[in-house]
């Protein structure tokens, strides 16, 4: 196929363990194999078409990163064929090639050099690295001095600047803190505009599904299925929710994210960011944190105030109920409702949801909220367990909700 | 009849490789080596002038012990401080370049690990710092000891050590990762070397029966064509075939070796 950006064929990466140290050296020597093979990938096959978005999904260990890393070409993988059409940016471990004692302008021209630009292309971007990295004077400055937020803006700004046609994403859609996060989320939408391949891996379903054309879910250095984002999502949820059902919930790639970057939210020089002011909850004329709810009778009215932020697009809002184990039950978005936010007379953005006569069931609940951005991808800000619902009921069922149903009359 | 066919190409592919490859990748290559430079001088208050300074003074300090303390002069052939300082500068550069060698996958893995990387690089870029360091302090004692003419040969000389040393820096780097013991004995073997090459004192200071025997140490010859080249002084062709022979039959394997270990360099340091 020509119009393929990525096309695999039986790849496969073994890592090759061997009982003593000294036998890697003899296999070298003699060319005789003495290891035992342990599988990270088994042999893969597939194609990713040119401006296609592919989501990479499955549990740790799936060899998801092994995939990618073979791809990103840091790794070589032990059999099959590689065709890669097109230069490739890798935001897997950023500014890893950065040496420390060489200044922020220095190491733009290293990295740039390892990805294979000459000094001339790399002259001609260098201007532009340096400008999206917000960096200012620092950039003549040793990288040893630059905080982490710093670090990871160049080398995004790197990574990103290299003018890639494929670009490989690990988990997160967006790095650094504050404005800069969004800033380089919207890099990457760019990207997805303007047509590049891309492809994805991340454990969020819901950016997953939101983003991608094509699921493929890795298992146990296998591919368990490839298909349409709606289908491998379903299946895949479905495995993950009979063997850890506490693994799910709405903050989770925020978390991640963060462990990931180590962000340290730097206090200077951000512009302003959507943030979540207030959330009121009330039943009846009662306001507060902790409600008492009668199944199928009570009105749940839920109010979220936050500030817009500047020079982004208005934001958009996510309620999701979840039990006292962390599963969502149900959850409702603004941008799924097609519902466009509004600003009081403060200038605050406000959100307000009411769930007419409640109809989950006896229980425990707890309310967390979302902040995202006007797509509904990028997540600016979560409270989680915003509010605490105690619903009890009159009837005898069972249950977490009361599904919409009618009776018919089988007589007629 | 392959078998030599292979062999042939395995030297031709180890020659020319690490050479295409910096010249293909030689943006990469140039900022590499300034790196090199700023890791050297770094946080120092001479700076620049330290890869200058250092070598110097390491010479000054075996020319005070021998000639001065040890009041070691020769009654026949050059200068001793002359024959001191042109073999023992080349020397320093070999010792620096094969102690490199040995940690060279180690030091240069934040490159590699997360990067598509040329690793064939590597050995030409780890010497060409000490070359160029050396190569011009050998440059300056030479025009200032020896005049302008000798100071010219002089050039000759890191140039043919770094391709003389091309196959040890194939296969020193792949010992050295993968037996940790090596890195430990190669300060004590590149003295032993050291000492059975004429370089602190004239081949015709050994005893007679011994002195057949130093021509068994491939390092005596080259330094026989160094003092030669420099110094003027006599050497035989055979000075000049038994290296050529060793580094002809050692090139082909430790590309090999080079070659094969490369997929197993990651995984040893990950």
């Amino acid at each position: 196929m020509t119009n393929a950006a990525i096309s695999l064929k039986d790849v496969s990466k073994f890592y090759k363990y061997y009982e003593k140290e000294i036998d890697r050296i003899k296999e070298i020597l003699t060319g005789n194999p003495r290891y035992q093979q342990i599988h990270a990938l088994k042999p893969v096959s597939f194609e990713v078409a040119k401006g296609e978005v592919l989501g990479v999904i499955g549990q740790n260990g799936a060899g998801k990163s092994t995939l990618l890393k073979v791809l990103a070409k840091t790794i070589i993988p032990s059999t099959g064929e590689i065709q890669i059409n097109g230069r490739i940016a890798a935001l897997l471990e950023l500014g890893a090639s950065f040496h420390p004692d060489m200044t922020g302008a220095e190491n733009v021209y290293l990295s740039c050099a390892i990805q294979g630009l000459s000094k001339k292309e790399i002259a001609v971007i260098y201007d532009e690295i340096v400008a999206f990295a917000e960096i200012g004077d620092f950039i003549e400055r040793p990288v040893k001095t630059y905080s982490s937020g710093m670090f990871v803006r160049l080398a995004f700004s790197i990574a990103t600047h290299i003018d890639p046609e494929i670009l490989i994403i690990d988990e997160a859609l967006s790095v650094g803190d504050g404005a800069f996060s969004r800033k380089s989320f919207d890099r990457i939408m760019d990207f997805k505009d303007a047509g590049k391949t891309i492809l994805f891996c991340s454990h969020s379903m819901y950016q997953v599904e939101a983003l991608c054309d094509r699921v493929i879910w890795l298992e146990k250095g296998q591919i368990r299925k490839v298909g349409s984002p709606v289908d491998v999502i379903t299946q895949y949820s479905e495995l993950v929710r009979m063997a850890s059902p506490k693994e799910e919930s709405l903050d989770k790639t925020s978390n991640e994210e963060k462990e990931k970057f180590q962000q340290e939210v730097e206090s200077t020089n951000v512009k302003s960011i959507p943030s979540i002011v207030d959330v009121l909850v009330r039943v009846g004329d009662k306001v507060g944190n902790v409600h008492k709810v009668i199944s199928g009778e009570s009105d749940l009215e839920i109010s979220v105030v936050f500030d817009p932020g500047e020079g982004v697009p208005l934001a958009s809002v996510a309620i999701a109920f979840s039990g006292g184990d962390g599963r969502i039950l149900s959850s409702t978005g603004s941008v799924h409702d097609g519902v466009v936010l509004s600003l009081n007379e403060k200038g605050q953005g406000v959100a307000k949801v009411v769930f007419p006569q409640l109809a989950l069931l006896r229980g425990n609940y707890y309310l967390d909220i979302a902040l995202l951005c006007e797509k509904g991808i990028h997540l600016y800000e979560t409270i989680r367990r915003a509010a605490e619902i105690h619903v009890e009921q009159k009837g005898l069922e069972r249950g977490f909700v009361v599904l919409p149903h009618r009776w018919e009359n089988t007589n007629d | 009849m392959n078998l030599i066919r292979a062999y042939f190409r395995n030297v031709t592919d180890g020659l020319l490789t690490p050479f295409r490859s910096v010249y293909e990748n030689r943006s990469l290559y140039s900022i590499l080596v300034k790196r090199d430079m700023v890791n050297r001088t770094s946080g120092t208050v001479l700076g620049k002038l330290w890869p200058l300074v250092q070598p110097t003074l390491q010479v000054l300090g075996y020319w005070f012990l021998f000639d001065i303390v040890f009041a070691m002069r020769a009654n026949r052939g050059p200068d001793y401080l002359e024959y001191l300082l042109s073999g023992m500068v080349p020397w320093l550069c070999i010792a620096e370049i094969l102690t490199r060698s040995t940690m060279m996958f180690r030091e240069f893995s934040p490159l590699y690990r997360r990067n598509p990387f040329p690793l064939e690089i590597l050995p030409l870029l780890i010497m060409t710092i000490p070359c160029l360091v050396f190569g011009a302090v050998y440059f300056i004692l030479n025009l200032l000891l020896a005049g302008p003419e000798k100071a010219m040969f002089s050039l000759l000389v890191m140039p043919m050590l770094m391709l003389w040393l091309l196959p040890l820096c194939f296969l020193l780097p792949v010992l050295g990762l993968f037996i940790k013991d090596f890195t430990q004995a190669i300060p004590f073997l590149l003295m032993i070397t050291m000492f059975l090459t004429p370089i602190l004192y004239f081949p015709t200071m050994l005893p007679e029966g011994f002195r057949q025997f130093i021509w068994l140490n491939p390092f005596s010859d080259l330094m026989a064509v160094i003092h030669g080249l420099v110094q003027g002084s006599e050497y035989s062709w055979l000075n000049l075939g038994r290296p050529f022979l060793i580094w002809f039959l050692l090139l082909g394997p430790s590309w090999l070796v080079f070659r094969r270990s490369i997929p197993h360099i990651r995984e040893v340091l990950s």
